[in-house]
């Protein structure tokens, strides 16, 4: 483990919140506490007892006892078995009352919490240690709080609160030594083998053993004395490995009877959504997606990851997320257990510029377009853009962007540049090669509408022009005309070549019409407007 | 008393900027005429529709024949939404929009909807003026036949009037011939449109277009070519 210089690590402080008996807690942390109750382990071929309360205990409960036998001294005992759902949510309540306190914590084991309190100073401890206490005494969780220079000295106060019947125990530096000295060196987490050569050596205390010389610990009693010397003497530093704040924005819950109606798993669904949201709206975060997960009955599996369109803490768009793909759902087996977690997102990635214009709301923006892809179909809606390739007729769709920048003049230039004249007569460059705004009808004129049946024509010509067109729909004299425009691609598909002549007309009280000859025969494309 | 000097080099001052300075009460005059409505900035069409595309109502663009500009104002009214960075939903009755016909920059507002008919067209606007996105919806039905849009029950149009109100957003209709009864506003385009036009300005030729305003009898079922004109309004 790396050291640091004494003079640094005087500037850090830490807090071990532990909660003892963290799995009988779990269990037992929203029952009357005055009941006695046990934990016990199932697994084995004899059940035993796993932990128990101070009321089973003082009945003669103890851990390692055979169930049988602990029922046979306490009758009113109330086993429990260990859940992982409630254990879960226990240490997320734990870590997120602590981090009321101070925001960086590390979960150093379970139901042990340790806390940076350099960001806070020293005077507000006490009041936040009590603060902790009462917020976690309403959850049901009852924990003590050890405070040292370093992480380690920290959880050895801790112990000794625990141990002491105390709530909170402060390894204060100016003294340590000693009030390590009142300190039995079985508070450490050392090995029976250096505790036998401490006791050989008339070694009792910790304070005793932190006034030894580091040379002598090194030569006699290895890496192991040498390491508890540098703890109690508050030179072994530890950096914090931070608690992912993800975990706290699961739930999870096991129905005791399978269920197979929507209903119920709905009903916790919206707890669920209740629950998470007001934490992620106390880290100051937004929801980017909902992770459901649904254990059934048979042991299969259903997850799935819900994308929202854009951050959100509103509870009415998350549960109307999560509520209506569990509708869409076809449920083979009985639910038995439903775990959902919030993605978070900073929210300020989703924030908008001041004179922006965009979406108003994105997630009616994606409701809408589902709905209108249900009666259009899903290849019909989106915002067209024309295709990179001189085939007129090909474009493709893309999403509409959520914000509309501001109409740049320089974009107008761009446009304008674009805006061809279109003149009469002779071929245009937009054979294969050529720049597509050669051949891209001009954006200045009226626009150009396609028919969307076949119109096959018959045209005549006189002087290479065309002078008359017959028609299912168009008929008449050919007043005008504009082209012949060469046209064509794909030549080096083999099979997808195409090649088109295209003619502007302006025929006689009928219109401006397009015709374009391809594949041997003349058509009708469309019309300007 | 205001020194005339001052009021001279005011005056001065608003000459060069163009009139993008108004006094209060034009500002106020200019926002109660925008509230109402979402003028064109065309001067014929606005006069015809009354100050603009009126909010919260439906209007009829009736185009009776073939490049008789209709499309001209379709893709104006893209234009002028892209300039005032609101979303548009096109209806596409008969899928024959073509892109390359409009600006890039315009398209980038543009939601498309193809649509097999009227009725199709029409429950999907019911579906689009629900949403606060979009304040202004093309139903382009100038290639659907009368008896496709007769099929569209009255009630629905009313439907999706409540809507507009509620959100005061605008729909415009392009036809050739009127549609819905349910309409407030029903305007017959006539942009003259010689070959030559396909070299001319768009909006110059919008400029150039006649608009009238027309309005059914009550007794008369949409649909039908009958129907009497109102003045005539060269643009």
């Amino acid at each position: 483990m790396p050291r640091l210089p004494s003079s640094l690590s005087r500037a850090n402080h830490y807090a071990v919140v532990w909660c003892a008996d963290f799995r009988l807690q779990a269990v037992v942390r929203l029952s009357n506490r005055g009941i006695p109750v046990a934990l016990i382990d199932d697994s084995k071929r004899q059940s035993v007892v796993l932990s128990c309360n101070p009321v089973a205990a003082h009945a003669g409960v103890y851990e390692g006892i055979p169930t049988v036998q602990a029922l046979a001294r306490c009758p009113d005992l109330s086993i429990k078995q260990p859940s992982a759902a409630s254990e879960m949510a226990a240490e997320r309540t734990l870590l997120e009352l602590s981090l009321n306190w101070v925001p960086l914590i590390e979960e150093t084991e379970q139901g042990m919490l340790t806390l940076d309190l350099s960001s806070q100073p020293e005077m507000h401890w006490d009041d936040s240690a009590r603060s902790l206490f009462s917020r976690l005494d309403s959850a049901g969780l009852d924990v003590v709080v050890g405070m040292g220079e370093t992480p380690s000295l920290a959880r050895i106060a801790a112990q000794v609160a625990q141990e002491r019947g105390m709530r909170l125990w402060h390894l204060a530096p100016g003294n340590r030594l000693d009030l390590l000295e009142a300190l039995p060196v079985t508070v450490a987490e050392i090995s029976s083998g250096l505790v036998g050569k401490l006791h050989l050596w008339g070694v009792e205390s910790l304070g005793a053993f932190a006034r030894l010389r580091r040379e002598t610990i090194a030569s006699r009693l290895g890496e192991e004395g040498v390491e508890l010397w540098l703890q109690l003497t508050g030179r072994l530093q530890r950096p914090l490995r931070p608690a992912s704040l993800e975990q706290l924005f699961e739930e999870h819950y096991d129905f005791e009877h399978e269920v197979r109606e929507r209903e119920p798993v709905l009903f916790i669904f919206h707890r669920f959504i209740e629950r998470l949201t007001a934490r992620l709206s106390g880290t100051g975060r937004a929801a980017t997606a909902v992770h459901l997960l649904l254990t059934f009955a048979d042991g299969s599996c259903y997850g799935k990851r819900l994308t929202l369109p854009e951050p959100t803490l509103d509870e009415e768009i998350l549960f109307r997320v999560g509520s209506g793909h569990l509708e869409t759902l076809e449920l083979k087996s009985e639910i038995s257990s439903v775990r959902l977690r919030l993605e978070p997102s900073d929210l300020i990635a989703s924030q908008q510029t001041l004179f922006g214009a965009g979406l108003k709301n994105r997630h009616h923006y994606e409701e809408t377009l589902k709905r209108l892809r249900q009666i259009v179909g899903s290849d019909r809606v989106g915002s067209p853009r024309p295709k990179d390739s001189h085939r007129p007729d090909r474009f493709e769709l893309v999403p509409l962007s959520a914000e509309i920048d501001e109409p740049s003049h320089q974009g107008a230039l761009v446009v304008e540049e674009s805006r061809l004249p279109y003149t009469s007569g002779g071929v245009s460059s937009g054979a294969p090669g050529a720049g597509p705004a050669t051949v891209a009808p001009p954006i200045v004129g009226p626009t150009f509408r396609r028919y969307t049946r076949r119109i096959v024509a018959e045209v005549q010509f006189r002087d290479a022009k065309p002078v008359r067109l017959d028609s299912s729909r168009i008929k008449g004299i050919v007043t005008n005309a504009y082209g012949p425009w060469q046209n064509g691609g794909e030549w080096w598909h083999e099979g997808k070549s195409w090649s088109r002549t295209e003619w502007d007309l302006e025929i006689m009280k009928q219109g401006l019409f397009r015709l374009v000859g391809t594949e041997g025969e003349w058509i009708v494309e469309g019309y300007y407007d | 008393m205001v020194d005339s000097g001052k009021k001279a080099a005011l005056e001065a001052i608003r000459s060069q900027l163009g009139g993008k300075v108004v006094s209060g009460t034009e500002f106020l005059q200019q926002r109660e005429r925008n509230d109402a409505c979402l003028p064109t900035h065309f001067p014929g069409l606005d006069e015809a529709l009354g100050g603009g595309l009126p909010r919260g109502q439906l209007t009829e663009m009736i185009g009776s024949s073939v490049s008789s500009g209709s499309g001209l104002v379709m893709a104006e009214l893209l234009a002028l939404a892209r300039r005032e960075r609101r979303y548009v939903i096109l209806l596409d009755v008969g899928r024959g929009f073509t892109p390359w016909s409009f600006s890039d920059r315009d398209l980038e507002v543009l939601l498309w909807v193809g649509c097999d008919n009227a009725q199709m067209a029409i429950e999907a606007l019911d579906v689009a003026t629900r949403d606060e996105n979009f304040s202004l919806f093309l139903v382009d039905l100038r290639d659907s036949e009368a008896a496709d849009w007769k099929s569209v029950r009255s009630s629905q149009w009313y439907r999706i009037l409540g809507q507009m109100r509620e959100r005061e957003t605008a729909a415009v209709l392009f036809s050739p011939a009127p549609v819905t009864a349910a309409s407030k506003v029903r305007v017959e385009v006539a942009v003259p449109m010689p070959l030559a036009s396909l070299n001319e300005n768009r909006a110059e030729l919008v400029r150039q277009g006649k608009f009238r305003r027309t309005h059914f009898s009550s007794n008369q079922a949409p649909g039908r070519r009958s129907y009497r004109g109102e003045a005539l309004q060269a643009g």
